[in-house]
């Protein structure tokens, strides 16, 4: 199943080149020079990109009008500003953005990251290590032995939480927050506990893990 | 004309013209108010008489009666019971509004002459008989002069033992002119006091309506509208306040315009580095997609380096346009501010988080340690990450050949700081240093809008920045 993206981009040169790229990397691009007629090409997209500098409607406006029609579809802002203008706090909407010039395989990380948060993962299952992941089904086979790895709910829930963000360094307090929806209190170890747990269940060795991996003095990462 | 018509305005209207007016007028009723208030006296002194007027020139001198009476009485020394009966009878006559009686050397009352015929009230009060203790009660009675008695012995001595002869005159005829009765003294007082109150009160009114718009004049200089500016207020009579109300709008109209004119210059530079940085970045983009698409064609490894290479310095140059263009938005002074309450050590270990790949991917030594209570500083999110994106960038650029980054918390001087260190060559080393000072001078500016200090201590053998709040 191909992914669909909506590419919103008004300078040819680079609309051209990058949606070349992105459909090199296996993605059906559907790329718009302006605003206009964007909420109706986004019914089958599964994630829109799109550059805040747009004739006409300006990209704020035209994704803000998206996340409303479809508040489910993850937007990546391309911005051609400072970190530093104000405008840019006017992207509270969107779910990640790029400054230009972006590099096309930081471009296309981005995009991956995007669709594994937003469940509109590109394969069924996941493999890592000696894990094969059916995240749509809740469930984590070991291949070696093809047997069920049974897992509590909060363990599932962190598993998840780092396979959405995989490949980044989430802190305890963004876990602790995802997970348990409250403020997580400097010195509370029950995030350590759960780890803990989770490790002895899919590792291999939890004494030398590896697949959650510590990060020290930051947090915990599931490598791809 | 018109300008000269309302200076003349001006002037008639003016508060010191105002209060002149009602000195003036004060002043000027002083002589009407007094002689009026003496006409209304002597009105209701008429009235509460109720009598005909009476000749009262003869008694206005108590002095002059007193030595017309002794030398009568001097006259009278060898004068017989007829005679005396004869020449009071006389000046009886003449001083109708006295009571006359004599007493002869045996002490017995002789004569007695009241002013009214039908009222004998007035001596009845006169023994018949004189014994000592009545004359004592009788001088004593006099003393109180109502009515005033004077006394003289015949022939003006006591050792003639020709007796003593007695006129007695009410005290109202002596009093006439000089004292007035209570009503009328009342009334005289209730218009001095209604005169000098009245100009107290109108004064009063006066500097009260003074007060009055001052004060609203101050009110509307404190109270401040929405935008943080003073609102023009109504300008009442054009008096030197209302003069100052039309100054005081002046002087906001002309705040007002400078402000929008001020808006206006921002709202034209922010568009102005924007446009730039769109204009900068947008063909970086397509050369760098272009560079990625010459990757994918087989090269010379000699060709893929160079590609690699015009990669990275495209990635700095990025850095740069946004370095050059905040460096511009910040020295403006105008970028606002959204400080919060944030634990610091969160949003470190956010940002490390973040970096942490490509310090991986250079191969660093990272030495994290942020284990401790939050630390509450009041940062704006968005600056603070431009601070240490900064200073991270510094270290990947410049102090790569240390490959060690370090973050860390401690206390210093009874304070809680942060330390970044690195082991480059340092500051002062002159090797590909070249645009850090950008960075910093941005990192700089930054700290200092948020009231936060930084100190970098740099030798051979590395660099340490510690971020700390001086509060």
């Amino acid at each position: 199943m191909t992914v669909t993206l909506l590419y919103i981009e008004d300078d040819h040169e680079i609309g051209s080149v990058v949606s070349a790229d992105l459909s090199e990397r296996g993605y059906s691009v559907r790329w718009l020079r302006s605003g206009e007629g964007a909420t109706e090409e986004a019914s089958p997209c599964q994630l829109a990109i799109l550059d805040v500098m747009l004739p006409g409607l300006d990209g704020f406006t035209v994704g803000q009008r998206l996340k409303r029609a479809y508040p489910k579809l993850p937007i990546l802002m391309l911005s051609a500003r400072t970190s530093i203008d104000d405008k840019l706090q006017g992207l509270e909407f969107a779910d990640d953005y790029l400054t230009k010039p972006f590099h096309p395989d930081e471009l296309a990380a981005r995009i991956e990251v995007l669709l594994r948060r937003n469940g509109a993962s590109v394969q069924d299952s996941l493999t890592l290590k000696h894990l094969v992941i059916y995240e749509g089904d809740n469930r984590v086979i070991n291949a070696q032995t093809q047997e069920e790895v049974m897992l509590t709910g909060k363990q599932f829930q962190i598993f998840s939480y780092l396979l959405r963000h995989l490949g980044q360094i989430m802190t305890k307090e963004q876990i602790y927050e995802a997970v348990w929806g409250e403020a997580y209190l400097e010195g509370d170890k029950t995030l350590m506990v759960h780890i803990r747990y989770l490790r002895e269940k899919l590792e291999l060795d939890p004494g030398n893990p590896e697949i959650i991996e510590t990060v020290r003095g930051i947090g915990y990462r599931v490598r791809a | 004309m018109r300008g000269l018509g309302r200076i003349r305005k001006q002037r008639n209207s003016s508060l010191l013209s105002g209060y002149l007016l009602i000195i003036v007028s004060a002043l000027l009723f002083i002589p009407v108010v007094l002689p009026l208030s003496f006409v209304l006296y002597n009105m209701v002194n008429e009235v509460t008489k109720g009598a005909p007027p009476v000749d009262t020139s003869l008694y206005s001198s108590v002095a002059a009666l007193e030595t017309m009476w002794h030398k009568e009485a001097l006259q009278l020394e060898d004068a017989s019971s007829e005679g005396i009966n004869e020449r009071l009878h006389e000046l009886r006559r003449k001083y109708t509004e006295a009571t006359m009686f004599w007493v002869d050397g045996q002490g017995m009352t002789q004569l007695i002459l009241t002013p009214d015929e039908g009222n004998r009230d007035h001596g009845s009060g006169v023994p018949e008989q004189w014994t000592a203790a009545e004359a004592i009660f009788f001088m004593k009675e006099s003393t109180k002069r109502d009515p005033l008695a004077i006394v003289a012995f015949m022939g003006d001595r006591v050792d003639a033992g020709k007796g003593f002869m007695v006129m007695q005159i009410p005290n109202k005829l002596l009093n006439k002119g000089a004292y007035g009765g209570v009503g009328a003294w009342a009334l005289y007082y209730f218009v001095l006091f209604v005169l000098f109150g009245g100009f107290a009160l109108v004064s009063l009114l006066f500097f009260r309506k003074i007060r009055k718009r001052l004060l609203q004049l101050q009110t509307a200089m404190t109270i401040t509208g929405p935008d943080r500016m003073p609102k023009s207020i109504m300008t009442g009579k054009l008096d030197e306040i209302g003069r100052l109300e039309e100054a005081f709008n002046t002087m906001v109209a002309k705040l007002d315009e400078s402000r929008k004119r001020e808006i206006e210059e921002e709202e034209l530079r922010k568009r102005l580095v924007s446009n730039l940085s769109h204009d900068l970045r947008t063909p970086l983009t397509v050369i760098r997609s272009h560079i990625h698409v010459m990757t994918k064609e087989s090269l010379t490894p000699q060709g893929q380096q160079s590609l690699e290479l015009m990669d990275k310095r495209i990635a700095d140059l990025s850095v740069l346009i946004e370095n050059l263009l905040s460096y511009n938005l910040l020295n403006s002074g105008r970028i606002t501010l959204k400080r919060e309450r944030k634990d610091v050590l969160r949003l470190l270990r956010e940002i490390a988080a973040a970096w942490y790949p490509v310090w991986e991917k250079e191969n660093f030594e990272i030495d994290i340690d942020l284990e401790a209570e939050p630390l509450f500083w009041m940062v704006d999110e968005v600056w603070f990450r431009r601070i240490l994106d900064n200073l991270f960038q510094n270290i990947v650029r410049h102090a790569s050949s240390g490959l060690y980054v370090g973050i860390s918390t401690e206390s210093r001087n009874e304070q809680r700081v942060i330390m970044i260190t690195d082991h480059g060559r340092g500051i002062q080393s002159p090797s590909d240093y070249k645009g850090a000072g950008l960075g910093l001078s941005i990192v700089d500016l930054l700290m200092k809008h948020m009231e936060l200090e930084w100190d970098m201590e740099s030798t051979g053998d590395g660099t340490s920045v510690v971020i700390f709040n001086p509060l």
